[in-house]
Parts: structure tokens; sequence; C-alpha cells
């Protein structure tokens, strides 16, 4: 079997890696669904320790969503009557929006396979965008402090995660071919000097399509994963 | 990070929390962690409000046992506000299971694997030599672009790769501050918050110790590397025992004892849920029995013989400190009970529902160490008793018998610790000899 020149660098060499199943739902997602998923994965891995972990790239019609913490002042909106469907969810973080081209990707890892450390993990998905951003010729670059992925002063990838007993659920998102009208709505992540981005700016053309596979890539690296893909994801 | 923001309290004061279950969320950057209970009680007061941040350390709420105490806990707790933990200890002592008396240290098969409890994160440092680099920075092409995206100055990295190459990932975790790990402490001790502090930091300032994250601690660490860690209830009874002790005049005398017949009798009775501590607990006390002066103490009038003997084993707790469950009347009580009431004290124990008088009552001590195979070690005699009984593991020797010729036994080693004013060289020698004489000639006697 050939080496490839890049898996020399690995310290993980001799690591077995990590199973995971890869879920794609072809439609978009309902949000409060996909937050199902998440939750009951996430109690499957706490229950039964031994189980796969599970990742899923999807995405969402327009909604916004708050971190468990996140201030309302950073809607732009009454939240009462918001322009589109409104969720506070158990994550970290500011408020968000989720819209059509972009691709979300949530992760149930269980960080007790990894490092049982949060900001670790955090480190890790942003290296994971700034690997994707790279296979398209983009640099990414992340910025202390301000946890995201960042494309000369536009924000293009957002990140937020919730974590119980160590098992991760919510992840990134990543802007690439996205109607960017709906963040006029809100001050993104509470950083009301910055902009947002998407890929396709610097990328015309560009599909989740075709990041997708890139993004699988990355993060099977990234996480040491041996991914699984499966077509169907039953709730029970 | 040196401090976490308290997002949202799940629970109100007052509120029954059950083990596992979520009493608050702490937030670092974008990550949110929900924080669990380890064990039954009720949520007593809360100190760092919702929306506060509270310092690494800082104590932000206090959970008790019962609901008698919250009255108790929440009338000497004042508005929420920052308490050192050394307090919120006095508040708490009232409901504590203190251990009365403690060796140095002991480990049952009970308590013996902790690494892998699931919300104490902990880097520990590992035993393998390191490599510093000297000025000249060998890196791999992968860590030096991520030094460059990140930032990373190389030559303030330690490298993990071979000859101390820099790894992609050693520049990760050089960057990285890695986030505060929240926990609820176990015992009555009061939750409070702990991290790992920046690995950064920690190879400045001692490069010789490198952490390797992936790999689980081998050893049991309460704290991180570069972290201060305040003692819980039961480690600080442990810690005022252990000074204690300072002032009794002790001496110590040993004793080799050959176990094959133990050993052979053991895996009899061991499909009948005998355990090794039950054999030993029992020899201890029919030998104490026919030795008083090893299970008398000393007291203000002179000497106490207890009207009981009861042989205390020294256990380990998971979040530190340990406790010395007891085995009551070991000299009388059948050994097959014993060992069913020691598998019941030390599940108890685990979960802290030990009552007072069966931790605090013992007459001697205990403490095992032979499952870790050390093959000797001296204990700290417990105040209020005159002897301790240190066991290490039962090792094959080369042994020479009365009639001259040599055989290979197995033998294990046993060190007794005793208040040199009650009891004396040739009491602990003796009752030495006689314990060696039961368990080498009529294991079986143990069962009668």
């Amino acid at each position: 079997m050939p080496i490839h020149k890049s898996n020399l660098d690995k310290t993980g060499e001799t690591e077995k890696s990590l199973p995971a199943f890869l879920f794609e739902p072809k439609d978009f997602v309902p949000y409060l669904e996909a937050w199902e998923w998440q939750q009951g994965w996430q109690e499957l891995l706490i229950r039964q320790p031994s189980s796969n972990q599970a990742i899923w790239m999807l995405q969402h019609q327009p909604c916004y969503t708050l971190g468990r913490g996140a201030t309302t002042n950073n809607l732009l909106f009454d939240p009462a009557q918001p322009p589109a469907d409104l969720y506070r969810v158990n994550r970290g973080g500011e408020v968000t929006h989720h819209m059509p081209g972009q691709l979300v990707v949530y992760l149930i890892l269980d960080l007790r396979r990894y490092q049982m450390d949060l900001n670790w993990y955090l480190r890790q998905l942003e290296l994971s965008l700034i690997d994707v951003l790279a296979l398209l010729g983009i640099e990414g670059r992340t910025i202390n402090g301000l946890t995201g992925l960042w494309v000369e002063g536009f924000k293009v990838g957002a990140i937020g995660v919730g974590c119980r007993r160590w098992i991760t659920q919510h992840g990134l998102a990543l802007n690439i071919d996205c109607d960017l009208k709906g963040f006029e709505k809100i001050i993104p992540c509470g950083l009301s000097t910055h902009s947002v981005g998407k890929l396709s700016n610097w990328i015309p053309g560009l599909t989740i399509k075709e990041v997708k596979p890139l993004m699988q890539k990355c993060l099977i690296e990234r996480f040491r994963l041996d991914l699984q893909k499966r077509d169907n994801f039953r709730a029970c | 990070m040196t401090e976490g923001k308290i997002v949202e309290w799940l629970k109100k004061p007052g509120d029954k929390v059950g083990r596992g279950e979520s009493v608050l969320v702490v937030e670092s950057d974008k990550a949110d962690m929900d924080v669990e209970s380890f064990q039954d009680g009720y949520l007593a007061a809360v100190l760092m409000p919702a929306g506060s941040s509270a310092p690494v350390g800082e104590t932000i709420g206090l959970i008790v046992d019962s609901e008698e105490e919250i009255a108790a806990v929440q009338s000497q707790t004042p508005a929420p506000t920052p308490k050192s933990s050394g307090q919120t200890a006095q508040i708490k002592q009232s409901s504590d299971p203190v251990t009365e008396p403690a060796p140095i240290i002991s480990n049952p098969p009970a308590v013996s694997s902790s690494s892998s409890s699931s919300s104490q994160a902990v880097v520990s440092p590992s035993g393998q030599t390191t490599f510093v680099n000297n000025g000249r920075v060998v890196a791999t092409p992968r860590a030096k672009k991520l030094a460059s995206q990140m930032g990373v100055d190389l030559s303030r990295v330690q490298g993990s790769g071979p000859h101390g190459r820099i790894q992609a990932e050693d520049v990760q975790r050089a960057k990285g501050e890695p986030i505060s790990v929240p926990w609820v402490a176990e015992s009555n001790a009061p939750a409070s918050l702990s991290t790992i502090p920046s690995q950064l930091v920690q190879t400045n300032k001692n490069p010789q110790i490198s952490s390797s994250s992936n790999e689980p601690p081998a050893g049991k660490s309460f704290g991180s590397p570069g972290e201060k860690v305040p003692f819980n209830t039961l480690q600080q009874a442990v810690n005022r025992n252990m000074e204690l002790s300072l002032s009794v005049p002790c001496f110590r005398v040993g004793y080799k004892i050959i176990t094959d017949k133990l050993d052979a009798f053991y895996k009899q009775v061991k499909p009948n849920g005998v355990t090794m501590t039950a054999l030993l607990a029992k020899a201890v006390g029919l030998t104490l029995a026919r030795h008083p002066q090893v299970n008398a103490a000393l007291s203000s009038e002179g000497i106490a013989y207890p009207s009981e003997i009861n042989v205390a084993v020294a256990v380990a707790m998971e979040d530190g400190g340990l406790i010395t469950p007891v085995l009551r009347n070991a000299d009388k009580t059948d050994l097959y009970e014993l060992s069913r009431n020691w598998a019941d004290l030390v599940k108890r124990s685990r979960s802290k529902q030990l009552q007072p008088d069966e931790y605090s009552t013992g007459t001697f001590t205990l403490s095992n160490l032979g499952m870790f195979g050390v093959d000797r070690f001296d204990a700290i005699l417990p105040p209020g008793t005159g002897g301790i009984l240190a066991v290490g593991a039962s090792q094959l020797n080369v042994v020479v018998s009365k009639d001259g010729s040599f055989a290979v036994r197995r033998q294990m080693q046993v060190n007794l610790t005793a208040d040199h004013r009650v009891i004396y060289g040739a009491d602990g020698a003796a009752f030495l000899k006689d314990l060696a004489n039961l368990i080498e000639t009529n294991p079986e006697g143990l069962a009668a």
C-alpha cells in the first residue's frame, strides 16, 4: 500500500480510526427535527458509551437560533414576531442564521475518545473549516477570541457547540452559496463590526454538492473517523 | 481559560438534584457544557448567579445530602457572593461523611479504576522522555504551516515527535487554551470549577514534562498540571487526621508471611463470594483477639481496651480522600458474612451513604496495596487507634525451610505501625508472629 506523504505528519498514525455514521438528508430538514436527532444520538452515546458517533450534513430552511446564554439584543426584530422561525437551543454562542445554501454540519462526538477539552474541540472545528477552504484554494483564518472562520474579513463559517458528559452536539455552518440578507436582521454572533460572507463570493457557482465531499475528507482526517454513510436516520 | 460564564442554573435552591441530572450550564467561548451532579441531594445555595463569570476554582453552589440541611446552609450563606471554599467546607461540616482515621493510602479493587470517570478532565504528564528545542526548530511541514496560520511561535513549542520534532498537534496544543471542565464535586464538597491550563504555559514552565493528552492518565489526579485544586471535605478530614498522627510516637515492625496456603484457600472460597480483604480482616481479627494489647488505644485515662474488635479497612475515594469502612467484630463474624458486609460497605462508601459509626468505629486498621504489586509500605497511624497493618503483595520468593531446604514460596510482607505508648515492640512482634502462623498453617480456620 502506498504511503501518502500527508500521512507522515500524523502523530495519530498508530491510533485506530473511530467509527461514525454519516447522514446526509437530501431534503431540507426542519430545525427542530434535526435538533431532535442530535439529542437522541447524544443520549444514545451517553447511555451506551460504545456506540458509533454520528455526523449530519444538511441544510435548513431560513431560521434563527440563539445559544442558551444569548442575548436578544442582537436580534434586530421583535422576538415575538420573527421574520423566520426562531429557536433558543442548548449550544454556546449568540444568535445565528441558517438558510438554504449553507452547509450545516452537526457532530455528535464523544470527546472522551479525543480530548476532554471543549476549547480543543472548537479549535479542531475551526481547523477543519480551514482545511476545507484550503482544498478550495481559499485561505481561511481564525481570529483569536472570535470563534468561527474568516476570509478576508468576512465571516463565512460559524461554530456553536453544546456538550453533555463530553458528548457534543450542534457543530458548524459554512456559508457556501446562500442568500445573506437574513443576516441583516441580526447582529451575527454579536459581532456588529464584522460582515458575513459566503464562499461563492470567491468561487462563483460553488455548490454544496461540491463542498460536501471535501468537508467529509477534512472531518475524517481531523477526527480520525471511519465514516460510514447511512441513508436513513430514524429517531427511535 | 481562567473563568467560565454561568449561563443558567437549571435548578433553584431547595430543588432536589438527582445523580446525573444537570444542575447548571457553563459557557466558554462558543461551547456550552451541562454540569451534572454526581450524587443525589439538594441544591442548598447558589453562590454565583446566572450571568456571572466564575473564576476557576470558585465555589459556585452548595449541594447537601438532605432537605433538613438546606436551611442550615442557607442561614449561613449570604446572598450570592464569592466565597472561599474553606468557608463552604466549614458550613458543610455537619453533613459530612468525614472519615475518622485514615492511613496513608489504600486502594481496594472497588475503587481502583478512576481514569474513566466522566467529568474530570485530566491532562497528566506522561512518563515519556521528552526533548527540548535548543534554539533549532525542528518541525514537520504541516506543523510549520499551521504555526504560521495560527500565529504560533515554533521556538516556544514543545515537540512530541521523534527527537522532539514538532508535530501539527503540538502547534494546536500550544495554541489552544483548553477549556475549563466544570464539575460538581462529589462527597459534600461544594460545586466548583476546575480547568486545564494552557499547554503553552505549562510547556514554558516545565519543559521536561510533556503532556500527551491522548493517553488517559495512568495515575489519579484531581487537577491538571499548573492548577491548584482546593481539598474536598474528605481530603480535609484525612489531612487533619494525618497531621494529628505526627504527635504520636510510632514504631514499625515488619514480617514476611508465606501465603501459599492462604492463596490456595482463597481460590477455594472465592466462588462463594469471599474476598481477600475479608480473609485478611478475619485473620487480623482472630489474631487481635489473642493479642488485646494490639487492639488497644491511648486515652486520657490510660490504655483503652475496646470491647469489640473492629477492623477498619482503608478505601481510597474516586474524588480524593479516603474512608475506612469498619468490619465490626471481625473475630466473631463468619467469613462469608464478613465478605458480604464488605461488599455492601464498599458499595455504599462509593455512593457516600455510610453512617458515621460505619467508618469511625475501627479499633485497628488494615491497609492493603497488594493488588498493585507493591512489596511493602508503611502506613500512618489513624488517631484514636493503636495500630495499622500495611499489607504488600504476595510475591514468589526463595525461602529456606526449617530443615534447611530451599523452596519457592509466595510471601507477603506486612508492616505494623503502632503507638509505642500503648503497644510495645514485643507486643507487635508477637502479634505478627501469631498472624503469620495462622495464615501460614491454618487458613481454613478463617472459615471455621
